[in-house]
C-alpha cells in the first residue's frame, strides 16, 4: 500500500536515500509523518484579519472570501494575524566531518531529508523558507521566499549538496544575523564536532555559542539540530583501526584497539552532547540531538508536536 | 636445587615468542575515516597509562608462561637433609611412643619439646618406605594408643599424630613400652622397633620395662632437646590450707611448698589467690636445687562458712603449668555442739568432759559448745543442735532415749563414748535403735596407775590402736597425724556385742586384739525435704583418762575435729581429695540423692544420675585433664539448686614430678642408636608441583586480564 510504503520510508533513513529526489523525499517524509493523524499539520486560525491569500489545494475552503471572489472572480481566502508569514532560514553545515556515515546515511544527507520535509512543510503552508549551505564559507544560498517554483530549487540544491571543506558554523551563524532583516526561524543542522568538542573552553566552541546567543537575542526564533551518527555515540568498533581525520587539513592519526577505548569513548561523547545542550538552553536556542538512524518523520513529528500547533 | 630432565630447558627460548608477536606479530590496523576525532583523542589519552600497563602486565604474564612450561618439563628439585633417621628408611614394624607429658609443654625455643616430637614422629611416619607397618601409642598416663594395632595406611597415622595434643599428665614410659613391645608382638616384618619421642625427663622412666632378649624389638630413644641448654625451673610443689583458730575464727593459714631445679637460688613472687581474687603475695627465696615453704595467713569475710577455692601461684617461667597450685578449704557454718555429761566431777580435771571440752573449743572456730545433765537434756530441744556427744551417761531415760533417736532421724549426728557409769543392757534397750552396735562387757587390758615398764603395765601391755583403715573418709585425713593416735594406750574398754554384717555400719578405728575402737551407722535420710542422712559414732571406751590416755595423745584433738565435722555434716577432709592430672576420682550417692554434678574448673559440667537403686551408687569421674578445683554437687534430678558437698569436693593438681628437670642416664642400647640417629640421608623435595601451580595461576590471570580486556560491544544509540 502506497501509505505503508511512504509511513515505511518516513521511519527508515536508508530506505529514503533510495528515493529519486529530495522532492519526493520530502512529500514521504511529510505524509508518513502525519499519516493517520486528525488534525491538520498546517497554521491554526485566528480572530483578527490580517491579508488574503490565492487558495490553494489543502486550504480551509470554509475561508474563502467570497466577497473577494465575487470582486475578483478568483478565490482568496483570509489570513489572520496568528497566520502570517514565517521567514525561516534552514541552515545545513556542509562540513566534511558531516559526510561520515557508515550505513548509506551520512549525516549530510539526513540533515538534507530533514531540512526538505520542513520546507516543503512550510512551502504547503505558504510561508517562505529559505536555505544556507555552509562549511568554512557560505557554498550556496537561497533567501526565504514565497514565489513558486522557489521550493523546487530548494529542494534541487539539497540534493546535489556535497561535503567539504573544514567547519566554521560561527562565521555561517553572523552571515545569517546579517541576512534575516526579519524575525525568523532559523534551523541549523549540524555535528558541531571540530568546533569545540573536546572541551567546555574552545575558541571555536565559544565564537558558535556567541553567535547562537546573538542570533537568538535579536529575536530570531533559532533551533540546533545536533546530527550525529551512532558510531559517534558508542564507538560499536571491535578490532584494531588506524582512525582518521576527515577535515581537509586534518593529519590527526590515531591507532587504537577501539573495544579498549569504548567506555571512555562513550564517556566523552556524552559529555559533549551535555556541554552543548547547556549552551543551547543558556543561548535561548532550541537544542534536539538526533542520529542517523532516527525515523526522519519522527523527528519532524517530535519538532512540530513540541512547537504546537500555531507555531512552526 | 637440581634438574631431572635439564635438557628440556632449551624450551626456555620459547620465552620470547610472546615479546616477538607483541612486537612484530599484530595485524596492520584497519584504516577508518572518523569525524569526531576529537572525542576518540580525548578519550584515548584519558585511558593510555592504563592501557600501557595491561599490555606490559600481559606481556610479561606470557612471557612467564612460556618459560614456566619448559621448567615444569625438566622437573627441578632440591636437595635437603631428611628430617628422619637413616634407621627409619628401611621397611620394618615400628611403633611411635610419643610423649605427650606436662613437661612437653614446657617453651623450648620458638615452639615446645611437644611440637619438635611430633615433628619427629611425623617425619619418621611419613618417610618410612611403603609396606611398613606402624602404631601409635602416649606416653603419658594410663598410655591410650590412637593406632593400637600395627597399619600399613600411613595417613592414618600420621592423621592420628596430628591430632595428638600434649597433656597435662605425668608420663609413664614403663607402660607405653609395655604396650609397644605387645603391639610389635604381632609383627611381621624383622626389624621392630620403637621409637621414644621424648624431652629426655628421667621421671616417668622404668628401666626395667626395656624389654631384652633376642626377640625383644630394638629401641631408640629421640631426646628432642639434645643440643639445647639444661633446663631449669621452679614450681609450687604442695600446697596446705588450713583453719587457723588461734588467729580468729575466720583466719585460715595457706604453706605452699615452693621448689627450685637450678645451679643458683631463685627469687620469686608468690601470689595467694582466694575464689579467683590476688589476695597476697610475698618474696620468696627458694635456694639452688632446693625447696622452701611460704606462709599465708588471711583471714576470710563473715560469709566464710563454705568451699573456697584456693590457688598459690610464682613467676611464671618456661613451664606455666607448674607455676600454681590449687586446693580447696571447707569453711564449716557455726556449729552448735551439745555435750551430755554422764559422769561430772568437782576437780574440773576428773570432769568426764574436761578433755572433750577443750578439743571441741580449740578443734574447729565456729563451734559453740552447750554441757547438760542427761535430765536437763531429755527436757531440751536438741533440734538447735547439730552434734550431741553422750559421754558416759548411766542409766539413760526413755524421754532422753527417743528425742535422740528423733534427732538422728532428722539428720542429726550423735556421738556415744562408753565408761564405767555405763550399763549395757540399759543403753541396748533404750539406745539400742541409733547404737552403731550393741554394747557388751567391759575388758580390762591391763590395770591403770600400775608400775610401767616401757609399754608393758602391770605386767601385761596396754591396748593400742591396729594401724589405721584410710579407707574410711573419716581417717584419710590423718595422713600426717597417724602418730597421734598409734601412740595411744587403752587400759579398759567396752567389748561390742557380735550382729550381722551391715553396709550402714563401718568401722573407722580397731584396737589390736580386732575388736572395734571406734565404729559408725549411717541412717538413710527420710527424704521428704530431709537429704542428709543421720549418723551415730561409738567410741568403746572413755573420753577422758579413766580408760585410756588418748584424750592427751597428738591424735585426739584432730579425731575430735573430723568427728565433730563428719557428723555435723561438714567437710571430711582435704589431702584426700587431691589428685593428680588424669586420674579417677570415684563419686558416690548418698541417701535419697540421685544426681550428682560435677563442675570443671574449665567451665563445663558433668553430671550423673543414678540408674535404680539396684545400680552400683559409686560412678568414676576420669574427666580430670585440667589442673583446678572440682566442684560437687549433689541432688535430685528435679533440684535446680543441688546442694554443693565439701565433702565430695576434689582438687586436681600436676604431679609434681612432671616439674623435675633431671634428664634421664641413656640406656646402652640407646647409646649404640645414637649414631643411627644422627644420620640423616639426603632426599629430594620436587618442586615442578609448584612450578605448575604457579603456571596454572598465570594462566588464569592472563585470562582475567584478556576477558577485561574484551567488552562487549554496544550499538544502540542514545
Amino acid at each position: 500500500m502506497a501509505t505503508t510504503g511512504a509511513t515505511t520510508a518516513a521511519l527508515d533513513p536508508t530506505e529514503l536515500a533510495r528515493r529519486s529526489s529530495m522532492a519526493l523525499r520530502a512529500r514521504v517524509i511529510v505524509e508518513g509523518a502525519f499519516a493517520g493523524l486528525h488534525h491538520n499539520p498546517s497554521l491554526g486560525s485566528a480572530t483578527e484579519f490580517a491579508e488574503h491569500k490565492e487558495y490553494a489545494p489543502g486550504d480551509d475552503f470554509r475561508r474563502i472570501d467570497w466577497k473577494v471572489v465575487g470582486r475578483q472572480d478568483r478565490y482568496y481566502v483570509k489570513r489572520f494575524e496568528d497566520e502570517t508569514e514565517m521567514r525561516t532560514l534552514l541552515l545545513l553545515d556542509s562540513s566534511a566531518s558531516m559526510g561520515y556515515g557508515r550505513n548509506s546515511v551520512t549525516k549530510l544527507m539526513y540533515a538534507g531529508f530533514v531540512a526538505a520535509a520542513l520546507a516543503y512543510l512550510l512551502a504547503r503552508q505558504g510561508d517562505p523558507a529559505g536555505l544556507m549551505i555552509h562549511d568554512e564559507r557560505m557554498r550556496r544560498y537561497l533567501p526565504p521566499s514565497g514565489r513558486g517554483g522557489h521550493i523546487r530549487e530548494l529542494l534541487g540544491t539539497l540534493d546535489t549538496m556535497t561535503p567539504g571543506g573544514p567547519t566554521n558554523l560561527a562565521a555561517a551563524l553572523e552571515r545569517v544575523a546579517d541576512l534575516a532583516q526579519r524575525k525568523s526561524l532559523v534551523i541549523v543542522f549540524s555535528d558541531l564536532l571540530d568546533v569545540g568538542a573536546s572541551g567546555g573552553g574552545g575558541a571555536a566552541k565559544g565564537k558558535t555559542a556567541q553567535a547562537l546567543s546573538q542570533l537568538s537575542a535579536r529575536g530570531h526564533d533559532v533551533a540546533l539540530f545536533h546530527v550525529l551518527d551512532p558510531d559517534e555515540i558508542d564507538l560499536p568498533f571491535d578490532e584494531i583501526t588506524e582512525f582518521l581525520g576527515m577535515e581537509p587539513g586534518d593529519a590527526r592519526d590515531v591507532v587504537v584497539d577501539a573495544a579498549d577505548l569504548r567506555q571512555a569513548f562513550a564517556r566523552e561523547s556524552a559529555a559533549f552532547q551535555s556541554r552543548w545542550r547547556q549552551t543551547c538552553l543558556q543561548a535561548g536556542v532550541e537544542y534536539r540531538l538526533v542520529t542517523t538512524q532516527e525515523p526522519p518523520g519522527a523527528v519532524l513529528r517530535s519538532f512540530i508536536g513540541a512547537r504546537g500547533r500555531t507555531k512552526l | 636445587m637440581g634438574l631431572l630432565a635439564p635438557s628440556l630447558l632449551l624450551g626456555l627460548l620459547a620465552a620470547v615468542v610472546p615479546y616477538l608477536i607483541h612486537r612484530f606479530g599484530r595485524r596492520p590496523p584497519r584504516p577508518q575515516a572518523f569525524a569526531a576525532m576529537e572525542l576518540l583523542i580525548a578519550a584515548e589519552r584519558r585511558v593510555r597509562a592504563r592501557h600501557r600497563l595491561r599490555e606490559i602486565l600481559l606481556l610479561l604474564l606470557r612471557t612467564a608462561m612460556a618459560a614456566a612450561l619448559p621448567l615444569v618439563f625438566a622437573r627441578p628439585f632440591m636437595e635437603r637433609d631428611s628430617s628422619a633417621p637413616a634407621m627409619a628408611l628401611s621397611q620394618q614394624s615400628a611403633v611411635l611412643l610419643l610423649d605427650d607429658s606436662a613437661s612437653m609443654q614446657r617453651t623450648l625455643g620458638r615452639s615446645s619439646p611437644f611440637e619438635r616430637a611430633r615433628e619427629q614422629a611425623l617425619a619418621i611416619s611419613r618417610q618410612m618406605p611403603t609396606g611398613s607397618a606402624l602404631a601409635l601409642v602416649l606416653a603419658s598416663g594410663q598410655n591410650a594408643a590412637p593406632i593400637a594395632e600395627l597399619t600399613l595406611e600411613k595417613s592414618r597415622v600420621v592423621d592420628a599424630i596430628e591430632q595428638v595434643v600434649p597433656t597435662a599428665k605425668a608420663a609413664d614410659f614403663g607402660g607405653g613400652i609395655r604396650r609397644a613391645t605387645t603391639i610389635l608382638n604381632n609383627a611381621t616384618h624383622k626389624e621392630r622397633r620403637i621409637y621414644v619421642l621424648t624431652d629426655g625427663q628421667a621421671s616417668g622412666w622404668l628401666d626395667s620395662a626395656i624389654p631384652t632378649g633376642e626377640n625383644a624389638p630394638d629401641l631408640a630413644v629421640f631426646d628432642v632437646t639434645k643440643g639445647k641448654a639444661p633446663w631449669t625451673n621452679h614450681a609450687v610443689v604442695d600446697i596446705e590450707a588450713l583453719p587457723l583458730p588461734e588467729a580468729g575464727a575466720n583466719a585460715v593459714a595457706i604453706t605452699a611448698s615452693l621448689a627450685n631445679w637450678g645451679p643458683v637460688p631463685a627469687s620469686v613472687t608468690a601470689s595467694l589467690k582466694i575464689d579467683g581474687v590476688v589476695v597476697a603475695k610475698g618474696a620468696a627465696e627458694i635456694p639452688a636445687d632446693g625447696q622452701t615453704q611460704k606462709r599465708f595467713v588471711h583471714i576470710l569475710g563473715d560469709d566464710r562458712a563454705g568451699l573456697h577455692e584456693v590457688e598459690v601461684s610464682v613467676d611464671p617461667d618456661d613451664f606455666p603449668l607448674d607455676d600454681q597450685r590449687y586446693a580447696s578449704l571447707a569453711m564449716v557454718q557455726s556449729l552448735r555442739v551439745l555435750f551430755i555429761n554422764g559422769d561430772p566431777r568437782t576437780p574440773r580435771n576428773e570432769d568426764e568432759g574436761f578433755f572433750l571440752e577443750s578439743a571441741l573449743q580449740s578443734a574447729e572456730s565456729g563451734i559453740t559448745l552447750t554441757t547438760l545433765m542427761p535430765d536437763e537434756a531429755a527436757q531440751a530441744d536438741l533440734g538447735a543442735f547439730g552434734v550431741i556427744y553422750v559421754a558416759n551417761v548411766g542409766d539413760p531415760s526413755a524421754a532422753l532415749a527417743a528425742s535422740l533417736t528423733q534427732f538422728v532421724s532428722q539428720g542429726g549426728g550423735v556421738f556415744f563414748s562408753t565408761g564405767q557409769n555405763v550399763d549395757p543392757d540399759a543403753w541396748n534397750s533404750r539406745f539400742g535403735g541409733i547404737l552403731p552396735q550393741p554394747i557388751g562387757v567391759v575388758r580390762t587390758a591391763a590395770t591403770q596407775g600400775a608400775p610401767t615398764s616401757g609399754e608393758l603395765v602391770d605386767g601385761r601391755p596396754a591396748e593400742h590402736l591396729a594401724p589405721l583403715d584410710r579407707r574410711h573418709p573419716l581417717m584419710a585425713r590423718f595422713a600426717t597425724g597417724a602418730d597421734g593416735l598409734a601412740s595411744a594406750r587403752f587400759y579398759k574398754y567396752t567389748l561390742l556385742e557380735p550382729i550381722p554384717d551391715d553396709a550402714s555400719r563401718s568401722v573407722i578405728l580397731r584396737f589390736e586384739s580386732g575388736s572395734p575402737a571406734l565404729i559408725e551407722r549411717i541412717f538413710p535420710a527420710t527424704g521428704a525435704g530431709n537429704l542428709k542422712p543421720g549418723r551415730t559414732m561409738l567410741l568403746a571406751t572413755t573420753v577422758d583418762r579413766d580408760w585410756t590416755d588418748l584424750a592427751i595423745r597428738p591424735g585426739f584433738l584432730p579425731l575430735i575435729a573430723e568427728v565433730t565435722r563428719r557428723l555435723g555434716g561438714g567437710p571430711e577432709g582435704g589431702r584426700s581429695a587431691e589428685l593428680v592430672v588424669g586420674a579417677t576420682r570415684e563419686l558416690s550417692f548418698a541417701g535419697a540423692e540421685d544426681t550428682l554434678e560435677v563442675g570443671k574448673p574449665s567451665g563445663g559440667t558433668w553430671l550423673s544420675r543414678r540408674r535404680g537403686q539396684s545400680d552400683a551408687q559409686r560412678v568414676p569421674f576420669t574427666d580430670t585433664g585440667v589442673p583446678g578445683v572440682y566442684r560437687v554437687k549433689a541432688g535430685n534430678a528435679s533440684d535446680t539448686n543441688r546442694a554443693e558437698d565439701p565433702n565430695r569436693t576434689f582438687v586436681v593438681n600436676i604431679d609434681p614430678v612432671e616439674s623435675n628437670p633431671a634428664q634421664r642416664a641413656p640406656d646402652k642400647q640407646s647409646q649404640a642408636n645414637a649414631a643411627a640417629q644422627n644420620l640423616r640421608p639426603k632426599h629430594k623435595v620436587p618442586l615442578w608441583h609448584g612450578v605448575a601451580m604457579a603456571l596454572m595461576l598465570l594462566l588464569l590471570a592472563e585470562s582475567i586480564v584478556t576477558l577485561r580486556r574484551r567488552a562487549p560491544a554496544t550499538a544502540k544509540a542514545s
